[in-house]
């Protein structure tokens, strides 16, 4: 296992039963290692796997196959009550489409998270998520309702969301694909900063070319994920007979 | 935060199905709060009413009849008796008290009904007591000079607005002997609040064929024997002659209990209805909440939150509901079982409906079980949510 490694992902396969026929196989990596605090961008077509290898990280998708140690600990030896406590302080995650609970305030969507993990006083919690907030220009919407926020102020209290108990690793898919450019490049440059800032180690999926000249390390998922390659190799085949 | 919190959060957010769920169960527990407490007030009233005396004393004719007519002025008045009746009875040494009764027509609706002051006598053994909010009681005339004096009860003060010294009839035949209020009852919560009171020289003044008679009839009496053990025997003379009946008036409950008895078995079957319905409402609504939520329950589990604390956040939903809609219930059965008790009461029928017992924790607690019970269905899908699945972005 390599030092000092956020992630470490071993010979990981993950293939979807499918009813009638043999399994439909995913993902195919055979090794991956993200450095502490560092800026990972995974890029690819759709159905490339990018979604699906946040998902295994995060513990909420079983691979297949192979070995995966999350800040030290293999999430998957953990009981399922245990790694939800274990994603909860140690990942944060920031969907494509904020994924905000729309019954809940701004201020008390970013509590929410800290809810789960016990990682915050409960007496701290919402000055906690309020300087979160405000760090992220929301100081005036704490107590709007996702519905009363832009798409980019809903991003952004995601970002807040998932920085809220202080976590190692965060993973973030396509965070800005459902915003305009300007927005998209405003809650980008937010985001990086305070990662950056924080020494989190980001694994993020994007197509942004800003984002991806800011980047430690690109990962194209075409020929890093063994399926896509095979997949591409028989498509080139075809075409060249 | 707490998991109650954002279950409160979650009403909050979808605020008319919430209420409207929350008052589906107000409206079927009201109905079963108020069914429950109109019955038992029904019961305890029939009982309160008929218990004072251990016997009615009538003309032979239908027992029942006797004491409804009597007790609760709820059926037609039963043939007489004679006066000397009572008198035998008074002189009688197993006989404590005994009043006589006349039940004759009425004003506006509200009975006339002839007695003497031992009607209005405080007795330790008495649950009844009669109190004046104003005047006097009516003199006990002889009946050589009737007073033509009315004591009237409550409600029949209430509704007609007679005052103290007003003068009053119905009928013109009547008009040559008016009845005077000289006193006003407090009310009684029984029979007596809808009743006129007069003494019996009057009622027998007012009638022309008892004005006439050499002895003066009577409706009935009401006894209470020294001793409980003199009842048999009181109750075998008075039923061997051939015109009068002695009815023990706890029997009489026990037909009535028995005839209500059939209305309360359908009563329950409409009220397990009701509680069916209102559950299934609880279970949709829920389960529609949980359906459209289901991406937000995997964001939930996402972010860290077990299978336990989703379930905890529908299950709790749903106990909030029933808690809601269970309170309400029984403050709206109370409202309820007073507006029919104050309408009912008057008859005799419905003691105190504000009286609050083991029964409406009771409810809540059955309420509050039985919601959350609803909730359990959509609880274990939210807990079964698939993450990945559910959490596929949206185009």
């Amino acid at each position: 296992m390599s030092v000092g490694s956020a992630v470490v992902l071993h010979e990981v396969k993950k293939a979807f039963p499918l009813r009638g026929g043999p399994d439909l196989e995913v993902l195919d990596l055979q090794h991956l290692a993200l450095p502490a605090g560092s800026c990972t961008v995974l890029r690819g077509r759709s159905g490339s796997g990018k979604t699906t290898l946040l998902n295994i990280i995060a513990g909420v998708s079983l691979p297949t196959s192979g070995t995966i140690r999350v800040v030290e600990t293999d999430p998957f030896s953990l009981s399922e009550a245990r790694r939800d406590r274990f994603r909860a302080e140690q990942v944060g995650y920031v969907f494509q489409t904020f994924n905000l609970l729309s019954a809940l305030s701004a201020v008390e969507n970013v509590m929410l998270a800290m809810m789960f993990a016990d990682a915050v006083p409960r007496r701290l919690q919402r000055p906690r998520a309020s300087e979160l907030l405000a760090r992220l220009g929301l100081s005036e919407r704490l107590a709007h309702k996702p519905a009363q926020l832009s798409r980019g102020e809903q991003q952004r209290v995601a970002i807040a969301r998932a920085l809220a108990n202080s976590p190692p690793l965060i993973l973030a898919d396509e965070p800005c694909a459902s915003l305009d450019a300007s927005t998209a490049s405003e809650v980008l440059a937010i985001f990086l900063a305070v990662c950056r800032q924080d020494e989190k180690t980001l694994l993020l999926v994007s197509h942004d070319e800003a984002v991806l000249g800011v980047a430690d390390r690109v990962i194209d998922m075409a020929e890093f994920n063994r399926t896509e390659a095979r997949k591409g190799l028989r498509m080139t085949a075809a075409v060249s007979r | 935060m707490t998991i109650l919190t954002v279950a409160l959060k979650y009403l909050r957010g979808r605020l008319v199905a919430s209420t409207l769920t929350a008052v589906s169960i107000t409206l079927g527990v009201s109905l079963v709060v108020a069914s429950v407490l109109l019955a038992r007030g029904i019961k305890e009233g029939f009982i309160a009413g008929a218990t004072d005396y251990n016997l009615v004393v009538g003309a032979k004719s239908s027992p029942t009849q006797l004491v409804l007519s009597v007790v609760f002025r709820m059926d037609l008045a039963t043939p007489n008796i004679q006066y000397t009746t009572y008198r035998d009875l008074q002189q009688d040494p197993r006989v404590e008290t005994a009043v006589p009764i006349g039940i004759g027509d009425a004003y506006r609706g509200f009975r006339y009904v002839a007695t003497n002051s031992a009607y209005f006598a405080v007795f330790p053994w008495r649950r009844k007591t009669f109190a004046l909010a104003a005047g006097r009681f009516f003199a006990d005339d002889p009946p050589s000079d009737p007073t033509y004096e009315a004591l009237l009860g409550a409600e029949a003060a209430g509704s007609t607005g007679l005052q103290i010294g007003d003068r009053f009839y119905e009928g013109e035949e009547m008009a040559e002997y008016p009845l005077t209020v000289v006193g006003i009852l407090r009310p009684t919560r029984s029979a007596d609040d809808r009743a006129i009171f007069l003494s019996l020289s009057s009622y027998w003044g007012m009638n022309e064929v008892a004005r006439g008679m050499a002895v003066k009839p009577l409706t009935a009496v009401l006894i209470r024997p020294k001793r409980v053990s003199d009842l048999p025997s009181l109750h075998r003379a008075l039923n061997v002659g051939p015109e009068t009946q002695a009815v023990l008036p706890s029997g009489v409950l026990l037909t009535i209990f028995n005839m209500m008895a059939v209305a309360e078995d359908v009563l329950k079957m409409l009220l397990v209805i009701v509680g069916i319905i209102v559950l299934l409402y609880v279970f949709v609504s829920m389960y529609s909440a949980t359906m459209e939520r289901r991406r937000e329950i995997a964001t939930m589990r996402a972010l860290g939150a077990r299978r336990a604390t989703v379930l905890g956040i529908v299950l709790a939903e749903s106990a909030a509901l029933a808690t809601v809609g269970g309170i309400g219930g029984i403050i709206g059965g109370h409202a309820v079982a007073y507006l029919a008790g104050s309408r009912l009461g008057s008859n005799g029928l419905v003691t105190n409906p504000f009286l609050v017992d083991v029964f409406e924790p009771a409810v809540l607690a059955g309420i509050i079980l039985l919601g959350t019970l609803a909730g359990l269905l959509p609880a274990v899908l939210a807990y079964r949510t698939e993450v990945a699945e559910n959490l596929v972005p949206l185009s």
